[in-house]
C-alpha cells in the first residue's frame, strides 16, 4: 500500500448546510485526508444537477475505458491460441527444446501477462480516480 | 474395486499430515476468534486485513479439489487442453479486477443477494438470487466431496464412498456446530499450506526425471505394477504390452471371449468393452495407445471432444467463457471482497490473487505431464484424478516419496476443507437467512441438511472427472451472477425484471444443461458440445434477457439510480467524511437487523452462540448477513 497522493482540499471546506447522509452503517475512523472529514463530499456535486450527472458519466467512461485497455488484449491472449491450434494443425506437435509449445504456453507462459495486465489495471484505475479528484478540484 | 491403488502401502504419514492440517486449522481459528471483542473492533478490524493477507484468503478459499486433482487428473486423462480450466480459473480474476471488484466494494454490499436488493430495490430479485446461491454452491460442494473420495482411497486405500463420507460428516457438524468457520486467516493459511503441498513435490519430481528428459513426453516410460493390479476397461482400448506377460483375463480380448489365464505377448491387443485384465506384481504396465485419444493429440491446446475441430474450438471457447466469467460470480468467494479497506485496496487484493492463483497453477500441469510419462496404469484403473496423489509414491522409492506422498495428502485435504467450508456455510446462510426464519436453528439444520443432499450427490459422481464438475459450477455462475454484477455496475438501465429474466433464464438454462449432462444425454456430437459445455450458449441468453427485460420495463429503474452510481464508482478519498469506504449492508427489516449485523462472534446473543461468523484480525460479519461469512 503505496501512499497515493491526496488531493488538495478544495476550498469549499465546511460548507455542509443541507447536506443529506449517506445511507451507511457504521463506518470505521477516516484515517487518511482526515483533513477532509466535514467538507461536501464529491458524492455530494455529483448528485446535486445535470452537471453532477455528466460528470458522474465522465468518470464511469474513464473507468470502463481502463477495463476495456486490459481485457481487450486479455481476450485475445486467451482467444488466440486454440483458434491458431485449429488453422495450424501441426501447432499441437510442435516442440521448443524438446518440450511441447502447448505445454509451455498453457503451463506457464501465458500467466506472466495476464498478472502483468492485472497490476497495470491497478495502476491505471488509480490513475483514473486521482485525475477525476484534481479535475473536480480544479473546477 | 480398483486393486492398483498405492494404498496397499502403510500411509501412516499420510494421515498424520491430514490430522495436522485439520488441527492446525482448528488451532488458528481459535486464536483469531480472540482479537475481536466489540462492534467498533471488529468493524476497524474490517478495515485492516491488509491486501495480501486478504488475497491468500481469497486464493485459499478458491483452491479447491478442482485445481489441487482436477486440472492434473483432467490434462493427464484428455491432454493439455484441458489445462485451459486452470487459465480460465486464474483469468477469472483479471475480470473480476477489472469489472467488479472496486465498485463492488464501494456499495458495500456483502453478499449478492445483498447487492440485487441494494441496487434494484427489489427483495423478490433477493430470494431469486438466493436460490442461485444454493445451486451454484450445491453443484460446486459436489466435487469437493468427489475429491475426498478420491484422497482417502488413493492414500488409505478402502471403498470411494468413505472419504465421501469423512468429509461430509467432518464439515457438517464442524459448521452446525460453530466451529471451522473458516475465517481470513485461517483461509489465508490454506492457500500456502495448499501452495507448498503442490510445488515442493513438483520440483522435486521434475528433478527426479530430469533424465531421461522430457523430451520422452511423447512416449510414455514403461512403468511397472507395484502389486497385482485388475484393470477394467469401460470402453474398447488398444494397449501396447513392452513385454510378453501372463494375465488373468476375463470379457473379449482381440477379438476372443476369454475367461482365465491368457499371455499377452509383445505389441498391441484389443480389448473389449468391459472386460477386465488381472496383471501380476511387477509386470510393466501397458501402454494404452492412441485409439483412445491420449495419443499423439494429447498435446493439442484444445479440449478433447469427439466431434470435429469446430466442436473442439467452441468446447475450448465455452470451457474459457465458464470459468472466466464463472469466477466472477462465485457467491462464497465475493464475500471476501466486503473485508477490503476500499475499493483501491480491493483492487490490489484482487490483483495479489491473481498472482497467487496463477502460481499455484503452473504445478498441475507439471504433475499431468509426469503422469502421462510416468504413471499409465493410472489410466487403466480410472484413477487419472488421483495422480497428484499417486505420483510421488510411483516415482520416488522410501521415505522420500512417503514424505511427498503425505505431503500432497494434506494440500488436497487442506483444499476440500477451505472450499467445502466456505461452500456450505454460504448455502445454510442463504437458506436459513432468506428463506427459512433466521436463527441458529434455522442455520444449522440448513447445514445439516445440504451437508446430507450434498454427501448423496458426491457418492453418485464417482466417475465424473472432479474438473467437468467444477467446470458446470463455474458455467451456472458464469449465466446467472457474472451478468447481474457487469450489468449492474456498468448499465445504470438494468431493472429488477431484466435482472429475474436473466436469472431464469440463463441460470436456470445453464442449470438444466448440467443435470442433463449429469443424468447422461449428450455423450457426442453437438448435443455434447451444448449440454457440456453450456457457457457457450448461456452466457449470451443471459446477457440479452437482462438487457430485453430491462428496456421495456424503463419504468423500473430504481429512483435514486444516481445515487446508486455514484456510490458504486466514486472513489472512497472524495466523498465527505473521507475515506472510508460505505458499508451498504441492506437494511429492510427493523431495526434488530443492525444490532445482529455488527454483532462479532465473540459477542453471544441472549447465551446462544452467535450463528456463524467470527471474527478474527479479519472483519467476519455474523448474524444477518450469512451468506458465506467465514
Amino acid at each position: 500500500m503505496s501512499a497515493r497522493p491526496v488531493p488538495p482540499v478544495p476550498a469549499e471546506t465546511g460548507a455542509v448546510a443541507g447536506v443529506v447522509p449517506v445511507r451507511q452503517a457504521i463506518r470505521a475512523p477516516a484515517r487518511r485526508s482526515a483533513d477532509r472529514s466535514g467538507a461536501p463530499g464529491m458524492d455530494d456535486v455529483l448528485r446535486q444537477d445535470d452537471y453532477g450527472r455528466v460528470l458522474l458519466g465522465s468518470l464511469m467512461r474513464a473507468q470502463l475505458g481502463a477495463t476495456v485497455s486490459v481485457l481487450g488484449p486479455a481476450i485475445l491472449l486467451l482467444a488466440l491460441y486454440p483458434l491458431l491450434a485449429v488453422l495450424i494443425p501441426g501447432l499441437a506437435r510442435a516442440q521448443l527444446a524438446g518440450i511441447p509449445v502447448t505445454l509451455l504456453v498453457l503451463g506457464g507462459g501465458i500467466y506472466p501477462p495476464l498478472v502483468g495486465l492485472g497490476f497495470w489495471y491497478v495502476r491505471r484505475a488509480e490513475r483514473v480516480e486521482r485525475r477525476f479528484g484534481e479535475l473536480l478540484d480544479d473546477r | 474395486m480398483s486393486s492398483w491403488t498405492i494404498a496397499d502401502m502403510a500411509a501412516p504419514l499420510s494421515v498424520g499430515a491430514v490430522v495436522l492440517v485439520t488441527v492446525a486449522t482448528a488451532f488458528i481459528g481459535m486464536r483469531g476468534m480472540r482479537i475481536a471483542r466489540t462492534p467498533a473492533d471488529f468493524m476497524v478490524a474490517a478495515r485492516q486485513v491488509p491486501p495480501l493477507l486478504n488475497a491468500s484468503a481469497i486464493s485459499g478459499e478458491y483452491l479447491s479439489a478442482a485445481s489441487f486433482l482436477g486440472i492434473a487428473g483432467l490434462a493427464m486423462l484428455e491432454g493439455l487442453g484441458a489445462l485451459w480450466y486452470a487459465v480460465g480459473y486464474a483469468a477469472g480474476y483479471l475480470v473480476l479486477l477489472a469489472t467488479v471488484a472496486a465498485p463492488l466494494r464501494r456499495f458495500g454490499a456483502y453478499t449478492i443477494p445483498d447487492f440485487a436488493e441494494g441496487r434494484l430495490a427489489s427483495p423478490r430479485l433477493r430470494r431469486w438470487a438466493t436460490v442461485m446461491v444454493l445451486v451454484i454452491c450445491g453443484f460446486y460442494l459436489i466435487p469437493q466431496f468427489n475429491g475426498a473420495g478420491i484422497t482417502l482411497q488413493a492414500t488409505l486405500g478402502g471403498p470411494y464412498w468413505v472419504g465421501v463420507v469423512v468429509l461430509g460428516v467432518v464439515v457438517t457438524t464442524g459448521i452446525a456446530s460453530g466451529g471451522m468457520k473458516g475465517i481470513t486467516v485461517v483461509q489465508a493459511f490454506l492457500y500456502w499450506v495448499k501452495l507448498t503441498a503442490i510445488a515442493v513435490p513438483a520440483i522435486v519430481l521434475v528433478m527426479v526425471v530430469t533424465h531421461p528428459p522430457l523430451a520422452s513426453v511423447e512416449l510414455p516410460a514403461p512403468t511397472t505394477f507395484a502389486h497385482a493390479t485388475l484393470v477394467r476397461f469401460p470402453d474398447a482400448t488398444r494397449i501396447d504390452v513392452t513385454r510378453a506377460v501372463t494375465v488373468t483375463a476375463s470379457g473379449t480380448v482381440d477379438g476372443r471371449r476369454t475367461r482365465g489365464v491368457l499371455v499377452l505377448h509383445r505389441g498391441g491387443h484389443t480389448v473389449g468393452a468391459g472386460a477386465s485384465l488381472r496383471f501380476p506384481a511387477g509386470s510393466p504396465a501397458p501402454g494404452v495407445s492412441a485409439a483412445t485419444g491420449v495419443g499423439g493429440s494429447w498435446s493439442s491446446p484444445l479440449l478433447h471432444l469427439d466431434g470435429f475441430p469446430g466442436h473442439r474450438l467452441a468446447a475450448t471457447y465455452g470451457v474459457l467463457l465458464a470459468t472466466v466469467l464463472g469466477a466472477v460470480g462465485l457467491p462464497h468467494i465475493l464475500v471476501r471482497f466486503y473485508t477490503n479497506r476500499d475499493g483501491q485496496a480491493a483492487r490490489r487484493t484482487t490483483a495479489i490473487v491473481l498472482l497467487l492463483v496463477s502460481t499455484f497453477y503452473l504445478f498441475p500441469a507439471v504433475f499431468a505431464v509426469l503422469g502421462r510419462m510416468e504413471a499409465p496404469s493410472l489410466y487403466l484403473t480410472g484413477q487419472t484424478d488421483s495422480v497428484v496423489l499417486a505420483l510421488p509414491r510411483i516415482m520416488v522409492a522410501g521415505l522420500g516419496g512417503e514424505l511427498l506422498a503425505a505431503l500432497v495428502a494434506a494440500g488436497a485435504f487442506a483444499a476440500f476443507l477451505s472450499t467445502s467450508s466456505g461452500l456450505l456455510i454460504a448455502m445454510a446462510g442463504a437458506l436459513s437467512h432468506d428463506i427459512m426464519g433466521r436463527g441458529v436453528r434455522a442455520f444449522q439444520g440448513s447445514a445439516l441438511l445440504f451437508g446430507a443432499l450434498v454427501t448423496t450427490a458426491g457418492l453418485l459422481v464417482e466417475s465424473v472427472p472432479i474438473n467437468i464438475l467444477v467446470g458446470w459450477a463455474f458455467a451456472v455462475a458464469a449465466s446467472s451472477f457474472c451478468p447481474l454484477l457487469l450489468l449492474g455496475i456498468w448499465w445504470p438501465r438494468l431493472t429488477r425484471v431484466g435482472a429475474m429474466w436473466g436469472l431464469a433464464l440463463g441460470g436456470g438454462a445453464s442449470s438444466l444443461a448440467v443435470v442433463a449432462s449429469l443424468a447422461g444425454f449428450g455423450a457426442r456430437g453437438w448435443p455434447a458440445l451444448l449440454l457440456g459445455e453450456p457457457a457457450i450458449w448461456t452466457v449470451p441468453v443471459a446477457f440479452a434477457a437482462m438487457v430485453v427485460g430491462s428496456l421495456v420495463t424503463p419504468e423500473e429503474v430504481p429512483a435514486n439510480l444516481t445515487d446508486l452510481l455514484v456510490t458504486l464508482h466514486l472513489p472512497e478519498h472524495l466523498r465527505r467524511g473521507g475515506r472510508d469506504g460505505g458499508d451498504r449492508i441492506i437494511h429492510r427489516r427493523g431495526p434488530d437487523d443492525r444490532e445482529e449485523q455488527l454483532r462479532p462472534a465473540g459477542a453471544p446473543r441472549a447465551g446462544k452462540r452467535p450463528e456463524r461468523g467470527t471474527c478474527s484480525g479479519a472483519p467476519e460479519l455474523t448474524g444477518t448477513q450469512k451468506e458465506g461469512s467465514r
